[in-house]
């Protein structure tokens, strides 16, 4: 009985430190955001609210909750609103099942850094990020403007293709770790003395293509397109519920999904890996704090990376989005898995 | 001569090893290591050139008047000149050679002695378009262009630029700038920033003095 | 003078009775009755080879017929059309070129309010007897949706008309204009009218739209006025079918300034300002081709001290380079890549730290005068002009790495929006859109002026004309603008200092030419004269009565006749594909709408 009341009280501690890291941290990424992009731009980027613009994140925040709630005429409210919930509720949940290292002691109790290590992780986070689609389509329809319809229809179309592509393009880690478990996969990626990242480039190129579609990231960030839709769907919404879709989308998604994606093929928390010989871990120092530093890390590291993309590429038209999702994402995916499922039984 | 522009086609090297992504993250990356070229306005601001086309002042007596341009004119028109005052001798130049000749509303009055003086010269710069065809017909060298460029104000009424407040901004341009020379522009920190990567040398100003046109 | 000769049109005497041929110092016109008109362009469409439609549009004669003086100036010097003919109050002008032999023509016939519609010759005549309807109310029998280019349906007056007043007609009481707190502190002479000129309601904006567009697919999407893809204030209407668009026109207007009425009531040297806003993004090149047109009038172009060309070459071919990198930047910035827009603005931000340095504006430059240019250029001037072209190609290239060889640019751009040689010349496109297609149209060449014929550079051109032939046409041509400005910049170190760069016209020709303009009156006349802006031709005619003022100026903006290819282009295609065309087009609203 009082291990339940421990199991608890570890939980609820877990949701709150995991809560409060991915919206602080979402938060303070447009700043990080800002800060990139203004200088590949030559800028110096916000300036001027606290030390380099740091509080510039807290500040545009009080703006956008002090603005007034503007509604459109005739739109439907609830599923307005309702929009904004299934936003940001299945993005915030799949911080549920990534590891942010491994397991440890703690007055005699194992603790895992992981809130709940189901035994269908990945098949969760899917699941979570194919609600999204609703959200968006909620929030098109709900406004009444042909614009927010226009965008939130070509993001609909976008994430049904890349929903197949990214499913497809995760079973080739998923054949070498032989389980769904977030958990586990780490786990049998420093077993097996190997990221998955050098036996499954294709793989792993589907994966990114589709991390940037589904965040809505240049180059596929059709769904926004200022140039075109005025961003979308979000046109109607005003305030902080303007704020709440690009913090979602751009920022707590991409993190959740560079998060999965250094799960699935980054090796998790495990340090540089030469493959099948062992690992090299510059940061021993650190000593057990080491693994959340190289998780930490990589994902930064990804981050930078697709912010690195957006800021460079131009984008790709609606019709070839969908194009390059079932034409070449999705054969190249398939082709993977054959491969992968002939080769891997022969080795392991 | 005629220059056929041609485009062929991405080689497959190209499109396996995202060559042309490769390319333009270099250029990026390159540019996100250098110097930022921005003024950090307002806390910066960059010296506009003398040329600079802002608002309007009348340049005042002060012994420097283009000579016999601004004697002939005086006797024309029977002007009674006075030191520190605004050399305007009425001519109504200006509101001729202006495409908007409704912003000007210049009187001049007559003194005791019979002598003429300018007593009204009100431009109204929310009709003004910033060409300086007035200040190209001014014969007097009176009317000219300063580089005050921050001009919102709170009232329409601001807007309007007295005979008072032109010789205001007359005075204050004859001791700030007048006497600089006819330079493209001043080098400042400012410009540096955004001119620094075309390593420009500026020669050194040749003569002091003033430029007129 | 690229006009065409009397003999070329001989044969056409005998088949037209009424002909009229006349060979002018600055035109030749041929002048026909109203009946044979269509009959006569298409001849001169199909067999003489003036393919290319220049301009259309009317003069109203009222004022002239009114005035006996005025009339027989103008008729003794030819420039009327049947000048027994009384009644009739509006010429109506053609301005074809034959882009192979090099010619120019006007047509010109009388009318007294109805002509010949000539959409099926020139698809850019729709658009310009749509202008000449709304600005002086011609009918055109014939025109598929005769609607007003610029004001909305509603409206009742044709501005353009000589008995139209400058001011407009206030009419209609807007409290909102006139609300002030504490009293009014404006009491007294200047301040803005009590009444305010029509205004259009939401009524009157929808009856414009309705009349425009009938509705055929699923819904219209209302791309404007108001938009961050239109680069300005346009106004699409897009029926679309899904995202498909089956069919598109553009509501132009929200920037009409009525600045060819304002022209008429202008001295020539005045109306300089009124360039400088048309096309707000290159005002140097038109302030040039309007100077250039001017002196042309009064034939002292080969007066204008050499010095002044140079420096006016120079400029407007910063100003090019000026213009195509806010092109660049806001193309790329519509396709996505929004890092080009920021870069870009960098180095015309450099240009226009020069620019700001040599005539005292950086946006509305008003610095070529009739005659010369406004000042010399300062110290320094040339080696900053120097150090900026040495970095610039560098530059260029590096974005060129980002954009060019990129695949999401090759497929946005490839095959998009693509104008055939033929279509070209329907939609009266010049400039890099013409270019684009394959045809080396460039008034520089075909015409030079100022110092365009003494230096070298290349007209690049086209294999297609798909957004992305019009894309690297422009990025070469700003390569070739450098190459220009660096033979202007090793010309004017070798000029004197002192060299003149006012013209002194010799006391016999009567000429007064000042800085500021005042009281320059030029001979009764006419001329169409172009100037290669970086959106096209941009042409002026000027009819004059040997006044202080022009009688009528009529604007050829490049962008308005490029524009009218749009809702061809757009037919079929997605919205996204919308900014791509709209920007490989490059409209600048200040010039479409005047």
């Amino acid at each position: 009985m009082e291990s339940v009341w421990i199991d608890l009280l570890v939980v609820f501690l877990k949701i709150i430190v995991i809560l409060a890291v991915a919206l602080g941290v979402g938060a303070y990424l447009t700043w990080v955001e800002r800060k990139v992009a203004a200088h590949i731009q030559r800028r110096p980027g916000p300036m001027v609210v606290g030390w380099h613009g740091l509080l510039q994140p807290i500040a545009d925040g009080l703006k956008l909750i002090t603005k007034e709630d503007l509604f459109p005429r005739y739109g439907n409210r609830f599923l307005y609103n309702l929009a904004l919930v299934l936003a940001l509720v299945p993005a915030t949940l799949v911080f549920a099942v990534v590891p942010f290292g491994p397991e440890f002691e703690v007055f005699g109790y194992k603790v895992k850094p992981i809130l709940t290590d189901v035994n269908v992780g990945i098949l969760l986070v899917f699941g979570l990020g194919s609600l999204a689609v609703y959200a968006i389509a909620l929030a098109g329809w709900a406004s009444n403007s042909k614009y927010p319809l226009i965008g939130s229809m070509r993001k609909a179309g976008v994430i049904i293709s890349y929903e197949v592509a990214i499913t497809f393009a995760v079973m080739g880690p998923l054949i070498l770790a032989g389980t769904l478990s977030t958990y586990e996969i780490v786990q049998s990626q420093i077993e097996q003395k190997l990221w998955y990242v050098w036996v499954q480039p294709i793989a792993f190129v589907v994966y990114m293509f589709s991390l940037l579609a589904e965040t809505g990231r240049i180059p596929f960030d059709i769904q926004e397109a200022e140039a075109e839709l005025v961003t979308g769907f979000t046109v109607e919404y005003g305030g902080m519920k303007f704020g709440i879709f690009p913090l979602v989308e751009w920022y707590i998604e991409v993190l959740t999904l560079s998060a999965i994606g250094v799960v699935l093929f980054l090796g998790g928390w495990s340090p540089i890996n030469i493959p099948f010989v062992g690992f090299v871990d510059p940061l021993f120092f650190l000593g057990p704090l080491s693994p959340y530093v190289w998780f930490l890390l990589k994902v930064t590291a990804l981050f930078l990376f697709i912010l690195w993309l957006h800021w460079t590429l131009p984008r790709y038209r609606i019709d070839q989005i969908t194009e390059i999702a079932w034409k070449v994402m999705l054969p190249l995916a398939l082709f993977n898995i054959v491969i992968t499922s002939i080769i891997a039984p022969l080795i392991w | 001569m005629v220059k056929r522009m041609v485009s062929k086609p991405l080689s497959w090297i190209e499109r396996l090893l995202f060559i042309d992504f490769i390319k333009g993250l270099s250029v990026t990356i390159r540019h996100a290591f250098s110097r930022t070229i921005t003024t950090h306005y307002p806390y910066e601001k960059l010296t506009p050139p003398k040329r600079f086309r802002g608002f309007f002042g009348h340049k005042v007596v002060d012994g420097n008047e283009p000579q016999p341009a601004f004697d002939e004119w005086v006797e024309r028109f029977n002007i009674q000149v006075e030191y520190g005052k605004s050399r305007c001798v009425v001519c109504m130049l200006c509101k001729r050679a202006c495409p908007v000749p409704q912003l000007f509303e210049i009187e001049g009055k007559k003194l005791e002695n019979g002598k003429r003086v300018v007593s009204v010269f009100n431009m109204n710069l929310m009709l003004c378009t910033f060409c300086g065809f007035c200040v190209d017909a001014c014969p007097v060298d009176c009317l000219f262009q300063s580089d005050i460029h921050e001009t919102a104000s709170y009232t329409r009424r601001d807007s309007i630029l007295d005979l008072e407040t032109l010789e205001k901004i007359g005075r204050d341009w004859q001791m700030r700038r007048e006497h600089e020379p006819d330079r493209i522009w001043i080098d400042d920190e400012q410009r540096e920033k955004l001119w620094h990567e075309n390593d420009l040398r500026l020669p050194e100003p040749e003569a002091r003095g003033r430029h007129e046109w | 003078m690229p006009w065409a000769k009397e003999k070329d049109f001989i044969d056409l005497k005998e088949r037209f009775s009424g002909l009229e041929i006349k060979e002018l110092e600055n035109s030749t016109s041929l002048h026909i009755e109203k009946g044979k008109l269509i009959e006569l362009l298409s001849i001169l469409k199909e067999e003489k080879g003036y393919k290319l439609f220049l301009d259309h549009s009317v003069v109203d004669l009222k004022e002239v017929l009114e005035k006996e003086k005025d009339w027989r100036s103008l008729t003794s010097s030819g420039l009327v059309a049947f000048p027994e003919d009384r009644s009739s109050r509006f010429q109506a002008f053609y301005i074809l070129y034959n882009v192979e032999e090099r010619k120019k023509v006007i047509v010109k016939t009388r009318t007294d309010g109805t002509l010949p519609s000539i959409e099926k010759l020139w698809f850019a005549g729709k658009w310009a007897e749509r202008e000449a309807y709304d600005m002086f109310g011609i009918r055109y029998e014939g025109h598929d949706n005769l609607v007003r280019a610029f004001l909305w349906e509603t409206y009742p007056y044709f501005p353009l008309r000589k008995d139209f007043p400058l001011e407009g007609i206030p009419e209609m009481d807007l409290p909102s204009l006139n609300e002030v707190f504490l009293g009014d502190p404006l009491e007294g002479t200047m301040n803005y009218e009590r009444k305010h000129t029509l205004v259009p309601t939401l009524e009157d904006l929808e009856i414009t739209e309705k009349k425009r567009l009938k509705k055929k697919a699923q819904i219209v999407l209302n791309w404007g006025p108001l938009h961050p893809g239109t680069h300005g204030t346009m106004w699409f209407l897009f029926d679309l079918e899904g995202e498909r668009i089956v069919q598109c026109d553009v509501i132009l207007g929200q920037l009409h300034r009525g600045v060819e009425k304002l022209a008429e009531n202008e001295m020539y040297n005045q109306f300089l300002v009124y360039t400088d806003r048309m096309d707000y993004i290159s005002a140097l090149c038109s302030n040039q081709a309007w100077v250039v047109a001017v002196e042309r009038m009064l034939g002292i172009e080969d007066l204008v001290p050499e010095k002044a060309k140079y420096i006016r070459t120079m400029m407007s071919e910063l100003q090019r380079i000026n213009s195509h990198l806010l092109w660049l930047g806001t193309y790329a910035l519509d396709l996505g890549a929004i890092t080009i827009f920021l870069y870009a603005f960098k180095e015309r931000e450099k240009i226009m730290d020069i620019i700001e340095g040599i005539t005292g504006a950086r946006l509305t430059i008003s610095y070529p005068r009739v005659g010369g240019v406004r000042m010399d250029l300062p110290e320094g001037a040339l080696e900053v002009i120097k150090a900026f072209i040495r970095r610039f190609p560098k530059e260029l290239s590096d974005w060129e790495r980002i954009l060019t060889r990129n695949r999401i640019w090759l497929r946005r751009n490839k095959e998009v929006g693509v104008l055939t040689p033929e279509e070209a010349y329907y939609f009266g496109a010049t400039g890099p859109v013409i270019r684009g297609s394959g045809i080396p149209y460039d008034v520089r060449k075909f015409e030079p002026y100022d110092a365009y014929g003494e230096v070298e550079f290349d007209v690049p051109v086209g294999e297609i004309g798909d957004c992305y032939d019009r894309y690297l046409v422009r990025i070469e041509e700003m390569r070739q603008s450098v190459r220009i400005i660096e033979q202007c910049v090793k010309k004017l170190e070798k000029l004197p200092k002192d060299a003149p760069f006012f013209a002194e016209v010799p006391k016999e020709r009567k000429v007064k030419l000042t800085l500021d303009g005042i009281g320059l009156k030029v001979p009764v006349g006419e001329i169409y004269s172009s100037g290669e802006n970086p959106r096209g031709e941009l042409g002026f005619y000027i009819l004059s009565t040997g006044g202080t003022k022009p009688y009528r100026v009529k604007i050829r903006p490049p962008s308005f006749y490029n524009l009218s290819a749009y809702p061809h282009l757009m037919r079929n295609r997605v919205v996204a594909d919308a900014v791509a065309i709209l920007a490989s087009i490059d409209p600048v609203v200040g010039e479409t709408d005047r």
